[in-house]
């Protein structure tokens, strides 16, 4: 029997990876430092291009005798599937298709397969939250750093006793044929780009900070409303091609940024009714199939400004006035908004760079650059591969196209 | 315990920016709801129309500027802007628009309001006043030309008091009265 492979990154394209090599027989250790699976895309509410879940795009895929949510179901009934969230990659030794590794998994206060999500810990204690609906495992996580006296009372009441306050982390070796990474990306904060703000006035945030407020399974249930204090948003105002395409943070088109900017502002405009959106852009790149999402956007009536921001004010009332300029009037105009929203540039996830010095890996911008760029893009080094997000800013679809063709590379590898 | 005085000055700029909300938001609408405004909204300002407009090397606001005004609400500097009467009107802009948007017919719709609003230039009313006078522009006059050629000194059976009846009794009329 050989080696299982280690997919770092439980994210769109790690988890394809992980259930197209054990559905084929191959064994998979699939680690994530987050305690739950799903990467980005947990945070996204609705992905582009169709806007559904994310978890749906593989789910309407027949799996016999399994009705539920497809890589859901199989991370539990996959057999082939070791799946270790809360897990970090200490160090990676050894050789081309027998890497030594050593994880370091943090402190398992809550077994997953225990914990029937009942909710009793949680009305006890601040210290256990359910990171969200639709988190796997489904498990209830444990805050050390909000322990309280509820804390040790829910532990002794557990109904299936899965909870452990003592638990302590834990390191374990294992050998791994091949390794693929699939770390995704992160959203950068934008502290400091100084002309928005952001980090100063709550009213300013990025995109992935809007879409947790859009989200019906959010704080505010999905009400558009501002975080410095709860207020109705009747005027919106998004710039583009923040911290990417600026030499002075990353060189680079985060490329999705466009879309899931105009996904937003359709979203915002047809189903939350009266409230303005207008977007400050130097070009709206909607590659591929969607410049749909623009044409939809101008007539959706969203506004669009060649240009930049000159100045953010804050206000008493919580708003923010808006000084821009207008490229294209070569004009200045000035403006209200309750919420400034950035489009921030997308980077390679912590730990990247020493990643790929530690796997003698080449570099592009801080994602894994391809070994030969006349071949695949997904072949990072010998027994090495890389997908989706770790590669460079990727939509889902993208995403789990690149994860098929690891898995395939892979088998095709072990067939010889 | 001193007091101590945090003001936060917003900083100095020279800028005198022109206030959004102070524009006619209504008047994208009003634009947009006019017989070729349909496809005013798709309006992406790539700026081809600039591109194919043989005058607007000479026009302080440029067609896609013209139209983005309309999108911003600047209703008294488009309704008062002398190029939606300079326009050759020769549809350049609009058979090479990439999202269909009528631009020239835009402009006739500007010219409409603007006119209706008193703003009409004053050689153009010139013009119209000898359309409804004369039921034709170029009134054709005997002369040694026609001679030479062989042509009768007027159009033969040309007839204009239908035109000139029309024009008197339709918008035109109305609006070169009100001129007057």
């Amino acid at each position: 029997m050989s080696d299982p492979v280690l997919v770092i990154g439980a994210g769109v394209a790690g988890l394809t990876v992980a259930v197209e090599l054990a559905d084929s027989g191959v064994e998979t250790v699939l680690v994530d430092r987050e305690t739950s699976v799903g990467g980005n895309a947990l945070n996204l509410y609705k992905a582009f291009p169709t806007d559904d879940c994310f978890y749906c795009f593989e789910s309407n895929r027949s799996r016999p005798g399994i009705r539920k949510c497809f890589y859901r179901s199989a991370l539990l009934d996959q057999p082939n599937i070791d799946l270790r969230v809360d897990t970090e990659i200490e160090e990676i030794k050894g050789e081309p298709g027998s890497f030594e590794i050593r994880l370091k998994q943090g402190p398992q206060y809550v077994d997953s397969k225990k914990c029937t999500m009942c909710g009793a810990c949680t009305k006890l204690s601040d210290a256990f939250s359910l990171l969200s609906p639709q988190c796997q495992p489904q498990s209830v996580i444990f805050n050390p750093e909000k322990e309280d006296e509820g804390s040790s009372k829910a532990e002794e009441e557990c109904p299936t006793g899965a909870i452990d306050l003592n638990a302590e982390s834990s390191e374990t070796t294992l050998t791994a044929s091949d390794i693929v990474i699939a770390t995704g990306y992160q959203e950068m904060k934008p502290n400091q780009v100084d002309e928005y703000g952001y980090g100063q006035y709550s009213n300013v945030i990025t995109q992935l900070e809007l879409a947790k407020i859009l989200d019906p399974n959010g704080p505010s249930h999905g009400a558009l409303v501002r975080p410095s204090d709860g207020a109705q948003v009747r005027r919106l105002l998004m710039v583009q091609c923040v911290g990417s395409r600026d030499e002075n943070y990353h060189p680079f088109c985060s490329k999705i940024c466009c879309v899931f900017a105009l996904k937003h502002a359709n979203i915002i405009r047809r189903e939350r009714n009266g409230t303005d959106v207008s977007v400050v852009y130097m070009d709206i790149r909607t590659y591929d199939r969607h410049e749909r999402y623009y044409r939809e956007a101008r007539e959706a009536g969203v506004e669009f400004t060649r240009g930049r921001v000159s100045e953010v004010n804050p206000l008493e009332d919580g708003t923010l006035d808006i000084t821009l300029y207008d490229s294209l009037l070569d004009k200045y105009f000035k403006t209200n908004v309750d919420l400034l929203v950035l489009s921030s540039a997308l980077e390679p996830s912590t730990g990247m760079t020493k990643m790929i010095e530690e796997l003698g890996l080449e570099s592009a911008s801080g994602y894994v650059s391809p070994a030969n760029l006349l071949d695949t893009e997904v072949v990072a080094g010998d027994h090495v591969y890389a997908c989706g997000g770790a590669i460079g800013p990727a939509e889902v679809p993208e995403s789990v196209t690149q994860a098929r063709a690891v898995a395939s590379k892979i088998l095709q590898e072990r067939m010889r | 315990m001193a007091k101590t005085e945090e003001k936060t000055v917003p900083p100095v700029t020279l800028v005198d920016p022109i206030e959004l909300s102070e524009l006619d938001r209504d008047f994208r609408e009003e634009i947009h709801n006019m017989p070729n405004g349909e496809e005013l909204g798709a309006c992406f300002a790539c700026s081809t129309c600039t591109a194919a407009c043989p005058i607007a090397n000479s026009w302080d606001y440029k067609p896609h500027q013209l139209i983005r005004m309309i999108l911003l609400g600047m209703r008294e500097k488009v309704l008062a802007s002398d190029e939606i009467w300079l326009c050759l009107t020769c549809f350049e802009c609009q058979e090479r628009c990439p999202q269909n948007v009528r631009v020239t017919d835009i402009l006739f719709d500007c010219k409409n309001l603007a006119a209706e609003e008193g703003r009409i230039p004053p050689n153009v009313a010139e013009l119209g006043k000898e359309l409804v006078e004369q039921g034709q522009l170029y009134v054709i006059t005997a002369d040694w030309e026609r001679e030479d050629l062989g042509l009768e000194p007027s159009l033969p059976g040309l007839q204009t008091e239908g035109v000139q009846n029309m024009l008197k009794e339709s918008r035109t009329g109305r609006l070169l009265e009100e001129e007057d």
